[in-house]
């Protein structure tokens, strides 16, 4: 007991000690809406993004919103602050707090946001909104967009659509691993998004390579890799070659099992190249970082556009990701060659799944 | 038998003082990483308590808590483990949920004690299901209840996703109908007090459960058995009173408290079911009933510590740049050092006691 209050005492005294040195360094750059920024002119835009439960190291959705919002600092010398939703309970208190501390700015990254953004705006009418994958929706369940909110919303089938291109022509011409001429992909949830992505994946197959067996599932879930596994290997064993996986971190287990079993495997949102080298032939890029980048960059500009806001292929707001050296050059070429007749609007990639 | 007055007399040094150790451990965190530990407590505290708004978001998670930690608690005492706390909130939500939405247009004064009776029924059999097994077969609790939450999660996939309870909506995510107006616990705090306020009746029904949950374990016969039991089995067995079905009755009240916790967060919070909401309710209440030393006031002002860490997080976040994860850190050291000090007094008693077992 008295060894415990004496450690107590001498740890106070080292912090009191240390804190009186670290106030003094300077203070990270980011945050503190406290502090009133330095800008002469104008005083300086406040970014502030709040997160949903998948946490800022899903390696895909969250942590490309939180690349857009530092490149957005540092390029525009805004202040922005991030802060992490560990509940859905926590929505609204986080986004209200950003609008209570009058952010110019409040993103929302995520479609589980939806209600909760439509609540904080309504309330903060002054203060611009902004949700990725998402429009608000009221507490009837409605879509219902509000002026001071833009609608960040992504043409995922186009990028599943050029991934799809890749692996349907590696499976026609039975490159490396790819010789069953089977491909599949697994969803998180069948949400709209990522439902998008392996529509456009399907379509593609279907246009090139119409003679392949198409196999699709769901982990029901963005975050337990353990589940994604058990469903990559369930589909390796119906003799899968290329594995699309749309589950975000739960992707990482689908992923897990193409290792394993030494096949393929196509990543998702950000460039997942370098979670399993040799396994990763590509990945489908949603541009999350450039949707909050051009949005902060126009609420600097006063070009904000509520609203449903497109990012897609003409915009370059999808593409295609690093590709592995097994991947032919005949198969890039496609690629690149359905990229730009996407961009001319000769190609229309489908949004509704074809195989469920 | 001791009073409940001389138990939490003795109770508030060690948890008081785990909590201090685990701010100053947490404190060295912040400082290992570069972060000024005075600004990250200032907005902590801020966060928590600053404003009326922010002390009524940190009851908001304060009320779930201090319910799932009731249900926790009240195992505890029978000797029980009840680790589905979890399971058997989302199982009361469900219920909840369904009720509310099914008799939406009823009137609240029909409505609104039916969705509770739901909840709490429907929270109650879900933990009888672990007592019975236990009671009759002998399985371990802790196994059973932590399993059956993972049940109710895939349940709940089940029931959200394109399933019986889904309702066609625009969120983007998977969920049931809204429930009817009359289902409804309302912000009890009127607007121009305090503006944006989401303080709900559900506060009112905690309170209730919480003297509910002293009057059952000091004031009845029944709660005399159970915490009989949970002294020493044995010696119960030998006065009369059959452990075995104490131990369904148990699990059921705690399985009522949780699922009376997941239906507040129905009716108060969101105003329908979300698949996956209400996440880490169950878990953080074993921490706050061990923290509360399973007394009702112990664990009321737990609850309320931890919502005040929840809510204080969030400002730290935004305000002090701090990691959302020093909060985590902190809890967790707050249940070592609690942990520390029950296995020491089990060692000590041990010790001291060579003819313990009866």
């Amino acid at each position: 007991m008295k060894r415990v209050l004496a450690l107590a005492l001498i740890s106070t005294f080292v912090i009191a000690a240390c804190g009186g040195g670290a106030s003094a360094s300077p203070s990270p750059a980011a945050s503190s809406a406290a502090a009133t920024t330095t800008a002469p002119a104008a005083p300086a835009v406040k970014v502030g993004l709040v997160t949903d439960v998948g946490g800022l190291n899903d390696k895909s959705f969250n942590s490309l919103a939180n690349q857009g919002r530092l490149d957005a600092e540092k390029d525009f010398k805004v202040t922005t602050s991030v802060t992490e939703s560990k509940k859905q309970e926590d929505y609204v208190p986080n986004l209200t707090n950003y609008a209570q501390q009058s952010y110019d700015l409040v993103i929302g990254v995520g479609f589980l946001m939806t209600n909760s953004v439509w609540k904080v705006a309504k309330q903060f009418p002054n203060v611009k909104f902004a949700i990725i994958d998402g429009a608000p929706a009221n507490d009837k369940g409605d879509t219902e967009n509000l002026p001071n909110v833009a609608n960040l919303f992504f043409k995922e089938q186009e990028a599943g659509y050029l991934v799809g291109v890749i692996a349907a022509t590696m499976a026609n011409d039975k490159v490396g691993k790819a010789t069953h001429n089977t491909l599949c992909a697994m969803g998180g949830i069948p949400i709209p998004p990522v439902d998008r992505y392996i529509a456009g994946y399907q379509d593609a197959i279907k246009t090139i390579d119409p003679s392949a067996t198409i196999l699709n599932g769901y982990s029901n879930d963005f975050v337990d890799q353990a589940k994604g596994k058990e469903v990559g290997l369930n589909h390796i064993s119906k003799n899968c070659d290329i594995l699309f996986q749309v589950a975000g971190g739960s992707g990482l287990g689908y992923i897990k099992a193409a290792t394993e079993k030494g096949v393929y495997a196509i990543g998702v949102d950000a460039d997942q190249a370098d979670v399993a080298p040799g396994t990763v032939i590509t990945s489908a890029l949603k541009r999350v970082n450039k949707a909050v980048y051009d949005t902060v960059k126009a609420v600097q500009g006063k070009a904000f556009k509520a609203g449903d806001n497109f990012f897609s292929a003409a915009n370059d707001g999808v593409g295609y990701g690093k590709l592995d050296p097994v991947v032919p050059a005949n198969a890039k070429a496609a690629a690149d060659k359905a990229l730009a007749d996407i961009k001319s609007g000769k190609i229309t990639p489908k949004d509704q799944l074809q195989v469920k | 038998m001791r009073q409940p007055t001389a138990q939490w007399a003795q109770g508030p040094l060690i948890p008081v003082i785990s909590v201090l150790v685990a701010l100053l451990l947490g404190a060295l965190f912040v400082l290992l990483s570069g972060n000024d530990p005075i600004a990250a407590y200032v907005a902590l505290v801020r966060g928590a308590f600053g404003s009326p708004y922010d002390v009524t978001e940190t009851l908001v998670t304060a009320i779930p808590l201090t319910l799932a930690g009731l249900s926790v608690a009240v195992a505890f005492r029978t000797g029980l483990f009840n680790i589905g706390a979890q399971g058997q909130l989302l199982v009361g939500a469900l219920a909840a949920g369904a009720v509310g939405a099914r008799f939406g247009d009823l009137p609240a004064i029909l409505l609104l004690p039916m969705t509770v009776a739901a909840g709490v029924l429907a929270g109650a059999g879900y933990g009888a299901i672990a007592g019975w097994l236990k009671a009759t077969r002998g399985v371990n609790e802790v196994i059973t209840t932590i399993m059956l939450n993972y049940t109710v999660v895939f349940v709940m996939h089940w029931l959200l996703q394109n399933g019986p309870m889904t309702a066609r909506n625009a969120f983007g995510t998977p969920a049931s109908a809204r429930i009817g107006d009359g289902a409804i616990l309302p912000i009890i705090i009127p607007n121009e007090l305090v503006p944006l306020s989401r303080l709900h009746a559900g506060l009112l029904l905690a309170i209730v459960a919480v003297v509910v949950f002293w009057f059952l374990l000091w004031r009845t016969s029944l709660g005399y058995e159970l915490r009989a039991v949970g002294l020493g089995p044995r010696a119960a067995a030998q006065a009369g009173i059959d452990p075995a079905r104490r131990m369904v009755l148990v699990m059921a009240i705690a399985g009522g408290f949780a699922g009376l916790a997941g239906m507040i967060q129905v009716s108060g919070v969101f105003h329908r079911v979300f698949d996956g909401f209400s996440a880490g309710f169950g878990f953080d209440a074993i921490a706050v009933a061990l923290l509360g030393k399973n007394s009702p006031i112990g664990i009321t002002l737990a609850a309320i510590l931890f919502g005040a860490f929840q809510r204080g997080g969030t400002i730290m976040q935004s305000d002090a740049n701090i990691s959302s994860h020093l909060v985590e850190i902190v809890e967790a050291i707050v249940l070592f050092v609690i942990a520390a000090e029950t296995i020491v007094r089990a060692l000590a008693k041990r010790r001291g006691t060579p003819a313990e077992a009866l």
